[in-house]
């Protein structure tokens, strides 16, 4: 293990290295895009056992991802945003297929209008699709995440892909000490490839063939099956990570907790904002307001009983940087049906980068211990008394 | 932990493994004997394996034959008839 300043991304590549992926279909897209370059990079430099398939969309990009994968190797790619949306298809074709590929979403705004910045919807908008959905909050654990993904996704009670979100930008770009593992240490923690079958022309089998209505309905429940099976396999190898590779964070739990034990009132967030909110608190501490962070790692599996036990008895704000139009913010959704019977303050903020830090925490914070229900938009502006820029046409 | 609750979609390729597809059939390949050269253009080109081939002449496996006449249109000797199912 050795001490590093990188980015996100540069994080993501070394931890795409360290895992020996064997192939990677990959086509660029803002913010993520310095992770295909890093690994070409690499690849140059003769350090890369990866082959790096160019692509011509992000379709093909998980087509071919999928095909290496089905052929019984480790595969993994990245995109965000719009590239996400495009790949859509073949997403679901991959949970459903149950072979483990690996993925990094570097989440960024969806267009229109164009955006480049940060925001959750896009990651947010597959939490249907039958994937292991993770969310880091550092470029660290963008990294420890990446490694763990290979063993929990090839996992025989699991058998499921996994996705990992970084926010675009302030994870993906910002660097930050990381500390990196050597090749004998994931070696040690990376077990071989495992997967419930495997493209062989010597024994043919059909793939995502026909079947009937009753064995079609079967498969889904045994994907719904497998993530909750996850969920102990996911503390295990978080465990087993820190026992064997990196032995800082907080893998023996699929959510985190912070400050929470004599809390009256829960903050739930997730994504790197989090540890603003966590410096927030803080500083509310201090002002004898009692309050905690509950931070949201896995998104799939949904840590119910951990939600419950740790948030049951307070009174709880939910910040998403997302949005379900209609309907609110998918975290506070979440929340919300875990925990019926708890008053519940959703807020909807820092879409499309708006930048929300430590002090628009407390002033929503403060905003909330006032009036702890409902869904509200906040915009910075009540925290900083500057003007948006408008688009022109807008009064 | 049981693993039972873990199923994959695929299948192995195997007779009827798409069940009986003879009754998809609207028009079925008669095989005129008389008039077959035991060439075995039809089983070659069969894309169901339903050519059976007995004594050196073909016959039809009717419970998988979809009907889809290839057989007929590739018949050099045109040994082979369409009929109607009905």
């Amino acid at each position: 293990m050795m001490e590093k300043v990188i980015s996100g991304n540069d994080a993501v590549a070394l931890a795409v290295k360290l895992s020996r992926v064997k192939v990677t279909g990959i086509y660029p897209i803002t913010p993520q895009t310095y992770i295909i370059e890093s690994l070409s990079e690499m690849k140059d430099r003769g350090e890369l056992e990866t082959e790096i398939i160019r692509v011509e969309s992000e379709h093909s990009a998980m087509a071919a991802t999928f095909g290496a994968a089905a052929a019984g190797v480790r595969a993994y790619t990245a995109t965000a945003s719009q590239g996400l949306l495009y790949m859509h298809e073949m997403v679901w074709w991959v949970a459903g297929s149950r072979i483990p590929v690996v993925m990094t979403v570097g989440t960024r705004a969806v267009g229109p209008p164009w955006n480049i910045w940060n925001e959750h919807t896009d990651f947010m908008s597959e939490r249907d699709s039958g994937w292991i959905m993770a969310f880091a909050s550092t470029p660290q654990e963008a990294m420890d995440l990446t490694i763990m993904a290979f063993r929990i996704t090839e996992d025989e009670r699991v058998f499921l892909p996994m996705m990992i979100g970084m926010d675009g930008f302030i994870l993906s770009h910002t660097k930050t000490r990381v500390y990196v593992p050597s090749q004998e240490e994931v070696d040690s923690y990376l077990p071989p490839r495992r997967q419930p079958y495997v493209l062989d022309p010597e024994d043919p089998i059909a793939m995502g063939n026909m079947f009937s209505p009753e064995d079609y309905m079967k498969l889904r429940e045994s994907i719904h099956r497998a993530q909750i099976a996850s969920k102990e396999v996911i503390v295990e190898a978080g465990k087993e990570y820190m026992k064997r590779v990196v032995p800082i964070g907080s893998y023996s739990t699929l959510n985190e907790s912070y400050k929470l034990e004599d809390a009256d009132y829960a903050v739930v967030i997730m994504g790197a904002w989090s540890l603003d909110a966590m410096q927030a608190v803080d500083e509310l501490r201090k002002e004898g307001l009692k309050v905690g962070v509950y931070r949201v790692r896995f998104v799939r599996p949904w840590a119910e009983e951990e939600v419950v036990k740790a948030l049951s008895d307070k009174s709880v704000l939910v910040l998403d940087r997302s949005v379900s139009f209609g309907r609110g913010g998918q975290l506070y959704t979440e929340v919300k049906a875990s925990l019926p019977d708890t008053d519940i303050k959703g807020v909807i903020t820092g879409l499309g980068g708006v930048s929300i830090g430590k002090n628009e925490m407390k002033v929503i914070i403060r905003k909330f211990v006032e009036k702890p229900q409902g869904i509200e938009w906040f915009y910075p502006e009540e925290a900083r008394k500057i003007e948006l820029r408008s688009p022109r046409y807008i009064k | 932990m049981s693993l039972n609750y873990q199923l994959f979609p695929i299948s192995k390729p195997a007779k009827g493994a798409g069940g009986k597809t003879g009754n998809w059939r609207i028009v079925r390949p008669l095989v005129h004997e008389d008039k077959c050269v035991g060439c075995k253009a039809c089983y070659i080109w069969c894309p169901e394996g339903t050519i059976i081939i007995k004594d050196g002449k073909v016959a039809v496996d009717y419970e998988y034959c979809k009907g889809c006449g290839i057989c007929s249109n590739v018949c050099p000797a045109k040994a082979i008839e369409m009929v109607s199912e009905s």
